[in-house]
């Protein structure tokens, strides 16, 4: 739980008061509070995310440096929990229309 | 040495290791403090490749290893009431507590529900008005902020039907601890540089000059590792005893300040009992008294719990350095990842789950049968 994923923000929005965005963590979707680093990111933009927070901004290059570092260290366990619970996730947020 | 040169890094690997071994004119004992760096080092065989430059000691940072058995237990006991959805990181599931772990507790009915975010527990206790969510909030700096947000956020929303069980843990006191040690080996330390992305590392910089002990903010990967034992050797070689960041792609000095807000605003340093290492003082985080309604031990009356630990396992022994996993005369045989006596065994970030995933249980009983 400790190594943040780096994923690709793909859109912002307001949810109750909090900022939150759905990212990209290499083609597996979830959404993300972005709350912490709402000043400073866009959609397009890198973040790396801890237990779905965004923590800090980083560049592209070093998102994917770390996201393949990750794979092939199998230090993904979380992503593929990610990948277990987004499609149920992806129809959760389809519902409120933001997909 | 095989593993490296799966690296498109690895020539590089390799030219660190020799310029440690040049810098180096002693042994020096080195700790890295996360739990992934432990993967790694492991994993990569780079305290092999170090042997007589650096021994390598692997550190308590493993959040899994370190949450208390009392808490455990709390959790087990919470998740068995029938009134309550018990929330969790799926890495907490397979802890042994003192008669059985969250797993088990499901099979016997229990509503155990693993979550990815504390705001997904937020949202289950949104939908199931009629039940009690406790969310298990464990972790170390890497976690604090998401788990803050969230009691913040049921605040925010009046949700009453929300608590959350806490075993926080912050880093620097364990490494007071460990220095404060008597038994103390330790001449240099690596920080792990996730946990450093949110909170920092000004906390460090008193540590590094009252202690006399190089500090690394070190990232993950083998390459990176292999820097930061080069930057404390080189401080170490020099009489110098700073804190320098290596991973300066992911981690600045101050972190991510409005985390840190939220972090100080809802928790407090509170004295934590670490799993297999005994009472730190102001070594955890706990709810502050504005958000004692979601504290889970008062909703639920937990009161004080003290259960002692398994007789044969030496997990305290291992998180402290003094032990590596294979010295156990558990490991591998009566303790296994399937099978843990204790939490080290069953984390990918556990130093025993580590050393048994990567063949060094196997390289023993070769040398064994020999």
């Amino acid at each position: 739980m400790c190594l943040g994923i780096p994923g690709r923000v793909l859109e912002v929005h307001d949810d109750r008061g909090l900022a939150m965005g759905l990212v990209d963590f290499g083609g597996v979707r979830r959404e993300v509070c972005l709350a912490y680093i709402a000043d400073e990111v866009q959609p397009g933009d890198y973040a790396l995310v801890h237990v779905g927070f965004a923590i800090s901004r980083i560049d592209e290059a070093e998102a994917k440096r770390t996201f393949e570092a990750l794979q092939e260290m199998s230090l993904l366990d979380e992503l593929e929990f990610l990948r277990d619970i987004a499609a149920q996730e992806l129809e959760h947020i389809a519902a409120r229309g933001l997909a | 040495m095989k593993y490296l040169s799966e690296y498109r890094d690895g020539g590089l690997a390799r030219r660190i290791v020799s310029q440690i071994r040049n810098l180096a004119t002693r042994r020096w004992v080195l700790m890295e403090v996360c739990g992934g760096q432990t993967h790694t080092i492991v994993k990569q065989g780079l305290d092999e490749l170090l042997g007589d430059a650096v021994e390598m000691i692997h550190g308590p940072g493993c959040p899994v290893c370190v949450t208390p058995l009392e808490q455990i237990d709390k959790a087990l006991l919470l998740a068995a009431r029938p009134e309550v959805i018990f929330t969790s990181f799926g890495d907490m599931l397979r802890v042994p507590g003192s008669e059985c772990d969250l797993l088990q507790v499901r099979a016997r009915g229990g509503a155990v529900r693993i979550v990815y975010s504390p705001l997904d527990a937020l949202e289950l206790a949104i939908a199931n008005p009629d039940k009690q969510v406790v969310f298990f909030a464990v972790g170390f700096e890497t976690t604090a902020p998401a788990n803050a947000m969230a009691v913040w956020q049921a605040r925010e929303l009046g949700v009453r039907n929300f608590t959350v069980l806490v075993s926080h843990v912050t880093v620097p006191p364990a490494m007071i601890a460990l220095l404060q040690d008597p038994d103390n080996r330790v001449q240099g330390f690596l920080a792990a540089g996730h946990v450093c992305t949110g909170m920092g590392w000004t906390e460090y910089d008193p540590l590094a000059a009252g202690f006399k002990v190089p500090i690394v903010v070190t990232g993950f990967e083998p390459v990176d590792i292999l820097e930061g034992i080069y930057l404390a050797v080189k401080q170490l070689e020099e009489g110098r005893f700073e804190v320098e960041n290596q991973y300066v792609r992911a981690v600045t000095r101050l972190g991510t300040v409005p985390a840190r807000t939220v972090v100080e605003q809802v928790f407090q340093l509170v004295d934590r009992k670490w799993r297999g290492i005994g009472e730190i003082p102001a070594s955890g985080l706990g709810l502050r008294e504005a958000f004692a309604d979601f504290d889970a031990e008062r909703r639920f009356n937990l009161g004080t719990m003290v259960v002692d630990e398994p007789a044969e396992c030496q997990a305290g022994a291992v998180l402290r350095g003094q032990l590596k996993p294979r010295q156990c005369g558990a490991f591998g045989t009566r303790c296994t990842p399937e099978h843990p006596l204790g939490a080290p065994m069953v984390s990918s970030e556990g130093a025993c789950a580590a050393y048994h995933n990567y063949g060094r249980y196997r390289a023993v009983e070769m040398a064994v049968t020999a």
